[in-house]
């Protein structure tokens, strides 16, 4: 750690000069009571009570619902609202929204490999259960 | 050079960093980027077993018991719990990320103190709910092999009158397969929540010494805050595999 450094240029070697690179709500700023600071601490908890109602109905529906529903329905639900929540932590608490686009899309387009990788390997899990099945053991 | 190409040049010509952000912030994503991959592996992984299975232990079913009540049925209650109390941390994390913007330092000391202690609770909890499966469920890492298990060792695992004589190996084999699952990928996960813990109180040392002070930003907070939200985040995936589908 960087704790004993006293020489500047040290620091600016691998740090950075800060203020040169942030902006928006990720610059330096001074004071923690200013207006654009209440709106940021806003927008944190509002993020919040988001996350915590979608759990809440999640765990209604997983409790109450899931058994009565077309199981496909009821995964499609769990799906689309779990990446609804991991869109609102990356976005604004990890303040991906906040970055420079092209770092934002240097970060998600990897992603896109997931849909090959969930495909692939949930139909060879289906392929070998009908091959288990359907074929006669030799 | 023409007109339309300095803007482009001014970016990538050097001397500044193109993404705005410093190295460490950056590898810090590439790295979280990577330990995405795995732990989808691993539920990936599980959900090609699941696939693979006729049938499959049922989370209400395996998941229903709340520390002090005894044998009440409560389903997914307690994983609810853990789960407010991760995302709580969570926002504790941000609001110190965001003090640490504003150069606050009693700001950081406090929510990073509430987000530690969000995390020595979701760990305790964990505990909790281990010691629970093993000690009254029996199932833990490599159990549920012995092909002369009886039937009333696992069946409840299940959803009522889906295990038969006919499928009843195929469902000791989905038993042990789960609890392995289980353990690995909550096990992994809780061993980033503890290592998690160990950064946030190195940072809270480095907040309280000044040391963020003298470097003239807390970026440092930053970057544990990412791989905070990050542990966060692998739990939502970790709680609708298991818990909800």
């Amino acid at each position: 750690m960087s704790a004993h450094h006293t020489n500047d240029s040290i620091q600016h070697l691998y740090e950075g000069d800060q203020s040169k690179l942030y902006s928006g709500v990720m610059a330096h700023h001074t004071d923690i009571n200013s207006a654009d600071s209440k709106k940021q601490v806003g927008r944190i908890w509002k993020v919040f009570w988001i996350l915590l109602v979608i759990t809440v109905v999640e765990v209604v529906v997983g409790m109450f619902f899931s058994h009565t529903m077309p199981r496909a329905l009821v995964n499609f639900f769990f799906l689309a609202l779990t990446i609804l929540k991991a869109g609102y932590i990356v976005s604004v608490f990890m303040h991906l929204g906040d970055e420079v686009k092209s770092f934002m899309i240097t970060v998600l387009i990897p992603l896109v490999l997931f849909i090959w990788f969930i495909i692939a390997f949930l139909f060879d899990g289906g392929f070998w259960l009908e091959m288990n099945t359907t074929v006669p053991i030799r | 050079m023409s007109q339309a190409t300095t803007a482009e040049t001014k970016v990538w010509g050097g001397g500044r960093s193109p993404f705005n952000v410093s190295y460490g912030k950056m590898m810090m994503w590439f790295f979280l980027l990577s330990d995405a991959f795995t732990f989808s592996a691993f539920l990936i992984s599980y959900g090609t077993k699941r696939f693979f299975s006729e049938v499959w232990p049922d989370a209400n079913s395996v998941f229903h018991a709340f520390p002090f009540m005894g044998h009440a049925n409560l389903p997914l209650l307690f994983v609810s719990l853990m789960t407010f109390i991760l995302i709580m941390s969570s926002v504790t994390m941000v609001l110190a990320v965001h003090c640490g913007h504003y150069g606050d330092r009693q700001g950081v000391i406090k929510w990073l103190l509430w987000t530690i202690v969000g995390g020595i609770c979701f760990l305790s909890c964990q505990a909790w709910e281990w010691t629970h499966l093993a000690h009254q469920t029996g199932g833990l890492w490599g159990t549920f092999v012995d092909p002369a298990t009886p039937l009333d060792k696992f069946e409840h695992f299940f959803k009522h009158g889906v295990v038969t004589a006919a499928n009843s190996s195929a469902a000791l084999e989905a038993s042990h397969s789960f609890y392995n699952y289980f353990f690995t990928i909550t096990g992994f996960h809780g061993g980033h929540v503890a290592s998690g813990v160990v950064l946030l109180i190195m940072a809270l040392i480095n907040t309280v010494n000044g040391t963020y002070d003298k470097r003239g930003h807390y970026e440092m907070i930053e970057k544990v805050g990412l791989y905070w939200h990050f542990v966060d985040l692998v739990w939502v995936f970790v709680f609708t595999c298991f818990y909800l589908l």
